[in-house]
């Protein structure tokens, strides 16, 4: 059994080794069927309750990936973020001496939730330009 | 601005554990994916391939300290998610009956997708660790009941190097 604590770096490999199959478009294609198929908790979430839902999946999941992150909803504006200040994932996988991180890692959150929120109407807006560091910063926004 | 309509949560990494059980779930999306559009052979081959790399220090330990090192690995796990196996030694063979794995009974419990393939990953996870260390390893496996058998043993022409 692999335990779900030393998932992480085995799905990373997995990243890799659907690229060696087929180029960067294999990866793709396994994040969008993951992001249709796997994320229906984060979608049922907010068709009922719109940005609030985001809320309420990130707060139970973060949590359990002990994140180190600042996470607020303000719904008179419709603002969700979340402000990771070290990404349990990606920071694990910078940990780890014998494996090196599929290059493009983190996309797979940009890929995963953008195709969930976007179609129930929000701005999905993910920077990850301190990625390398663990660190980045989702804001969902409901369209106007 | 309305309090309610205001929230804000703020967690270090120090004030939870780090015990994600869905990623199990995503981990069994990956097994049904890959079968379904490469075969079982490519399911595999990405099984052992990450085996190899992932449980690299595994692998060094079970080289230098022998199959106590895969009873502390095991060990750890399933006090880690609660799972229930009993461990002994049959001669000099390591022998892991799962009672109750807790990724299957995670899966089922919570109605996630589960495929009767998801053990394939403890089939090629072991079988790649057993053969870069000098072991050989078996896994005989109830698809959905969570229980199986695990045993692993030091292959015939290196015992004694």
């Amino acid at each position: 059994m692999i335990s779900c604590t030393e998932f992480i770096p085995v799905y990373s490999e997995l990243f890799k080794f659907l690229e060696e199959k087929n180029g960067k478009t294999a990866v793709i294609a396994f994040w969008e069927h993951l992001s249709d198929a796997f994320l229906n908790n984060l979608r049922n979430c907010v068709v009922k309750n719109g940005l609030a839902g985001c809320f309420e999946y990130w707060s139970h999941t973060l949590s359990e990936e002990a994140a180190d992150f600042k996470m607020t909803l303000d719904e008179d504006n419709q603002i969700f973020t979340i402000e990771m200040r070290r990404c349990p994932s990606k920071g694990r996988l910078l940990e780890l001496r014998h494996i090196e991180p599929y290059k493009a890692y983190c996309e797979h959150c940009d890929v995963l939730y953008r195709r969930v929120l976007e179609p129930l109407g929000f701005i999905y807006e993910l920077d990850l330009s301190r990625c390398d560091e663990a660190c980045c910063r989702l804001t969902v926004k409901k369209k106007k | 601005m309305s309090e309610d309509k205001y929230k804000v949560l703020e967690c270090r990494s120090s004030d939870n554990e780090y015990l994600h059980r869905d990623f199990h779930g995503a981990l069994c999306y990956a097994v049904k994916y890959l079968d379904d559009t490469f075969g079982h052979k490519a399911t595999a081959e990405y099984l052992q391939q990450a085996g190899v790399k992932v449980f690299s220090p595994l692998i060094a330990e079970l080289k230098q300290k022998g199959l106590c090192a895969v009873e502390r690995h095991f060990r750890r796990i399933f006090e880690i998610e609660g799972g229930r196996a009993i461990f002994r030694y049959e001669g000099m063979t390591l022998v892991i009956e799962v009672l109750e794995c807790p990724a299957v009974r995670h899966l089922c419990s919570t109605g996630q997708l589960f495929t009767n393939r998801y053990c394939e990953t403890t089939v090629n996870v072991n079988k790649a660790v057993c053969n870069a260390a000098g072991y050989d390893c078996s896994c005989v496996y109830e698809p959905g009941r969570g229980r199986c058998v695990q045993k692993f043993w030091k292959k015939e022409n290196e015992v004694g190097q």
